[in-house]
């Protein structure tokens, strides 16, 4: 809109600006300043994720700036974790001064705690009217997503509320540090209309699986794609709050995704994608995308959103931009000899000494760094004091935190708010170090039941605990190392998850496809633990043996029998062979390996009538007796020479009723799989008695009739 | 209260513009080419001396450079901002002296033989009142807004003196200024233009088809063949971002490797420049503050960890430049320092 334009028509201002709101309902925004999980603890202990500085400016900052620059003109932010903070931070910053392009809307309460409560709001206060954009409070991005959005109201005017969510992804290949693995996605869409057919997230996935019914309707051109980047922005219509309050167990994005995908059919709504391949946009979800997000900031991938470019207009946050992307804001002082390398950006009256070396680092205002000191890749926030012959490799250190001498942080070390380290220590690679002890909620519910008499001592052991330990922090040191041992396995998988690096992924959480489960299945049946077989088979092996000697009931053996499969985990399937092979191998075991054929079968057949209760209580429907015979047969192959034993104990077993002749016909005719079983099968013996079998089967069957 | 609202719109305005500035320099915004940036600019100055509280040429004058320096603060790289600033400035100053009826010629002559002998430089206040002062400012703003109007057909009305034809005209990028010049010239006369399509942003592509568009033999080379072409080069004609006050210029990346093929192969090295493009800034070596780093993106689209730099503007220094074409005619390099003193007052080089 010119300026002149609007000029000549300045009297009757306020009319014209109410029509137009009219003919176009001003775009709105849902920003959701909270991350519902605990990624950042013992951070986000201290300070909600969304004002944790990136490049020394808010995160939520970037996202509303996003917002503002795409041309949202109404936004609602939703808090919960901290809410005041939040909101002072808002009230003070120039989004909420009056002459703000975008109006922003504070909506806080504690008892949101999914996506889904605070989009349940959304309706519940009918606070949309329109499409609208919903982001989470840790985007960082400058794409223009004005083209989604008119492709978004296109498709809508089109078919009418068919489409209900439009989700902005970026192209980037697998492996660029700027995606996060958490969020890998493999996408079925549908090329021509860009319609989303297949959403499924990859992380710790090996095998994925398509339903083919989405390959069989709709267009004929389909596009399967790994190589996009989830930037965690989705243009929603006002249908999307309302689903979200129908279905009240929808508590991410990605439930409603799922569920939208799954009851499309019933209900007729559907996904769009909108790919975009410049711009920038991602979510810092984890230390690992806070490091890269802010590496690539300083690097100016963000543009315009750049470091020197001040967006949030605060006093004396400006700062000058120099070769080698080297920022300086105001009154930072330089000892002699420092190097800044390159990618550092250094608030103001921030201090450095002598002889340091600084790369890939973000330094906060009024820092104080000594001398010799080694950056590289450090993020260090405000008011941190960092004594001499100091080194930090890729960590974060917080608000008011002390380095003292010669202390050394390797990779992936995280110094929370107010933590003293050092002197004269190195902390080990991923360490976390917080005021918060640990075990500090845990203690506050254990408290609570403690009685009067117990307390005097257990105070005692929990002030001795509560102490710092000189050997985790240094001797001046202040803080608990923050550690998965000490904690519940959760709080492991969380303390790992800081840095992103999930170090046992599980398949099963995520995996919706069959073929997976399955494939697991099997996995155990075929070689589970080793030794839990052998001993089942030892045990079993005993069981039989006393059941001999002292004549116990068959019964209660297969009573023992059955306490031990639960015993050792071992499945029917097994339980079974292991009973054949254990009988069969009977004689042997007993009489030594150096039987003639007839001494084996000799003893062996009396056992299979004593046993004869045990087995049929075990076999019964026909998987069961193809089952055994294989068992039976595997054994014959290792015993070789007394192969010819082996139509005796068919013969024996089939006498017994212990197997069908069914059975055995069925497993001579299939079970034939390699060399051996077949020329097993051309035994004279076994010849004769399956002809035999035949016989009597047709004998029977004409009897029968 | 009206006039509050008045007040609150003026501001509204103000920050609408600095959002706009802070997102879009070198023509990426939603504000394109240096042409409207400098109107809009003046557009703006132009309602606050018309709706801001001020009684005297003083108030106005401290009002203005406040808001002038909020605007360059927001985008460094767009000097037209300031330079405007410093014109509406200026008009200011005239406008007052003529209220007080003491003639702007004295004013201006600052010898050195005047500056030694006079003691004291007696300091203006700006704080007498004057009834008609508003009105003949916005007149004079409105004066500048015709001129910055007609800058572009006045200096495309030179271009018949500088091509002749069957020339071989070599430019880089796209410049609005360069592209009616040539449209101009081509009414009459037969050229061929070469075009360097200046990457990675390659406006050079769309500045080649505006011009076949009007029917002149264009022949787009990749940067890299510059030096190569240049032997059959008759005249290297070239827009610029900013005039620099030493005659320098400071132009799309690729420029200066330009002006040294131009001056290997004595080509004359022609800038079409508007004259709010002049500013009282200088080059300094070790800052990138002249420049403008932009995102890297069409530079590269998949990495890791490379390090990608794509600085936008190039310094071309002084001597390697044959003439100056402004609205205002022909100039030599070494003249600019005489066209500054005449468009703004020295108080106001720094806002």
């Amino acid at each position: 809109m010119g300026l002149v334009a609007s000029r000549g028509g300045k009297q009757k201002k306020g009319n014209v600006t109410s029509e137009q709101e009219e003919e176009e309902q001003p775009l709105q925004a849902v920003l959701v300043a909270d991350s519902f999980n605990r990624r950042f603890f013992p951070i986000s202990k201290d300070q909600p994720r969304a004002l944790l500085p990136l490049g020394n400016v808010a995160m939520i900052d970037y996202t509303l700036e996003f917002l503002t620059s795409t041309g949202v003109q109404e936004t609602f932010v939703f808090c919960c974790w901290m809410s005041n903070k939040i909101k002072d931070h808002l009230l003070k910053s120039k989004w909420c001064r009056p002459t703000s392009p975008n109006v922003v809307h504070i909506i806080t309460s504690d008892l949101y705690r999914s996506l889904g409560d605070v989009l349940r709001d959304v309706d519940a206060k009918n606070l949309v009217r329109n499409d609208f954009i919903l982001v989470y409070g840790d985007v960082v991005s400058n794409i223009d997503v004005s083209q989604a959005l008119q492709e978004h109201r296109h498709r809508r005017k089109v078919d009418k509320n068919i489409s209900v969510m439009t989700m902005v992804f970026k192209e980037s290949s697998p492996g660029h540090k700027s995606r996060c693995e958490e969020d890998d996605v493999i996408v079925a869409m549908d090329s021509k209309s860009k319609r989303v057919l297949h959403y499924q997230k990859t992380q710790g996935l090996k095998k994925l699986q398509f339903p083919m019914n989405i390959f069989q309707h709709g267009s004929d051109e389909f596009e399967i794609r790994h190589d996009l980047l989830d930037c965690h922005i989705s243009i929603c219509s006002p249908q999307v709050a309302e689903l979200f309050t129908d279905n009240f167990d929808y508590q991410t994005r990605n439930d409603f995704v799922r569920g939208i995908l799954v009851n499309e059919e019933i209900l007729g709504n559907q996904i769009h994608l909108y790919v975009t391949q410049d711009g920038y946009g991602a979510r810092v979800s984890n230390l690992q995308m806070y490091d890269s997000v802010s590496s690539d900031m300083v690097r100016r991938w963000v543009y315009p959103l750049t470091p020197e470019a001040n967006f949030t207009d605060q006093q004396g946050q400006g700062c000058t931009h120099s070769r080698h992307n080297v920022y300086r804001g105001a009154e930072v002082s330089l000892g002699h000899g420092s190097q800044m390398e390159e990618n550092v950006l250094i608030g103001r009256d921030t201090s450095i000494g002598a002889n340091c070396h600084i790369s890939n680092s973000v330094i906060g205002n009024n820092c104080t760094i000594g001398d010799n000191v080694v950056l590289d890749r450090a993020h260090m926030w405000n008011n941190v004091h960092i004594s001499s012959n100091v080194e930090i490799h890729q960590s974060v250190v917080c608000d008011g935190a002390v380095v003292k001498e010669a202390v050394r942080l390797n990779k992936q070390c995280v110094l929370a708010y107010n933590v003293v380290i050092g002197p004269n220590l190195s902390l080990p690679e991923g360490t976390v170090v917080s005021m918060h002890h640990p075990e500090e909620e845990e203690e506050d519910d254990d408290d609570e039941f403690l009685s009067d008499d117990q307390e005097v001592g257990h105070s005692k052991d929990k002030t001795r605990q509560k102490a710092f330990n000189p050997a985790e922090v240094g001797p001046e040191g202040k803080g608990y190392i923050w550690k998965a041992s000490m904690n519940d396995t959760e709080d492991e998988e969380l303390a790992q998850c800081l840095w992103g690096l999930v170090l046992n992924p599980d398949p099963e959480s995520d995996s919706e496809s069959e073929a997976s489960e399955e494939s697991q299945d099997r996995s155990r049946s075929v070689s589970p633990e080793i030794d839990d077989v052998n001993a089942f088979q030892l045990e079993v092996l005993g069981t039989l043996q006393r059941g001999l000697e002292e004549n116990i009931v068959c019964d209660n053996l297969v009573l023992e029998i059955n306490s031990l499969k639960y015993a050792y985990n071992i499945t029917l399937k097994e339980v079974m062979q292991i009973l054949t092979r254990v009988v069969l191998e009977y004689p042997f075991q007993q009489q030594g390996t150096q039987l003639t054929t007839l001494q084996y079968t000799g003893s062996l057949l009396p056992l299979l009538k004593t046993w004869s209760p045990v087995f049929k209580n075990y076999i019964k429907r026909a998987q069961d007796h193809l089952d055994c015979l294989s068992a039976v047969e595997e054994l014959f192959l290792e015993q070789d020479t007394h192969q010819t034993a082996m139509v005796k104990v068919l013969m024996k077993m089939y006498q017994l009723e212990i197997l069908e002749e069914e059975a055995i016909l069925k497993w001579f005719s299939t079970g034939a799989t390699n060399d051996k079983s077949r020329q097993l099968r051309k035994n004279q013996g076994l010849q004769k008695f399956i002809q035999w079998l035949k016989e009597a089967e047709d004998e029977s069957s004409e009897e029968g009739e | 209260m009206p006039g509050a609202d008045k007040e609150t719109d003026l501001t509204e305005r103000i920050e609408a513009f600095l959002a706009d500035l802070k997102r879009g320099g070198s023509g990426t915004g939603p504000l394109r080419g240096s042409g409207e940036m400098a109107r809009e600019t003046t557009y703006l100055l132009r309602r606050i001396t018309a709706q801001a509280r001020w009684s005297s040429a003083g108030d106005l004058m401290e009002i203005i450079r406040n808001e002038g320096r909020r605007m360059t603060a927001a985008q460094p790289s767009e000097t037209t901002v300031g330079n405007m600033v410093r014109r509406v400035l200026k008009i200011i100053r005239e406008e007052y002296a003529r209220s007080r009826g003491s003639s702007e010629e004295t004013e201006q002559q600052e010898s050195l033989h005047k500056l030694l002998t006079a003691g004291e430089l007696s300091e203006e206040t700006f704080r007498e009142h004057f009834v008609h002062l508003k009105a003949n400012v916005i007149e004079a703003i409105n004066e500048l807004l015709t001129e910055l109007d007609g800058t572009t057909d006045n200096i495309a009305m030179q271009a018949l003196e500088h091509i002749h034809s069957n020339e071989v005209i070599m430019t880089v990028g796209r410049s609005r200024t360069v592209e009616a010049f040539l449209k101009d010239a081509a009414r009459k006369r037969k050229f061929h233009v070469i075009v360097a399509e200046c990457a990675p942003f390659c406006q050079g592509h769309e500045m080649a088809t505006g011009l076949s568009k009007v029917g002149i033999e264009t022949t787009v080379i990749a940067d890299a063949a510059i030096f190569a072409v240049m032997s059959r080069v008759n005249k290297v004609i070239i827009g610029t971002q900013t005039v620099l006050a030493n005659g320098g210029l400071r132009a799309v990346n690729g420029t200066h490797s330009v002006a040294l093929a131009a001056r290997h192969h004595s080509t004359p090295l022609i800038i079409c420049a508007p004259m709010f493009k002049l500013s009282p800034q200088v080059f300094t070596t070790c800052s990138l503050s002249l420049n403008d780093v932009n995102s890297c993106f069409p530079v590269l689209k998949i990495l890791s960890k490379v390090n990608v730099h794509c600085p936008v503007f190039d310094y071309v220094p002084p001597e390697l430049i044959t003439l100056f074409i402004s609205n205002i005619g022909g100039n030599a390099p070494s003249y600019i320092y005489r066209l500054m003193s005449e468009l703004y007052h020295p108080e106001d080089h720094k806002l």
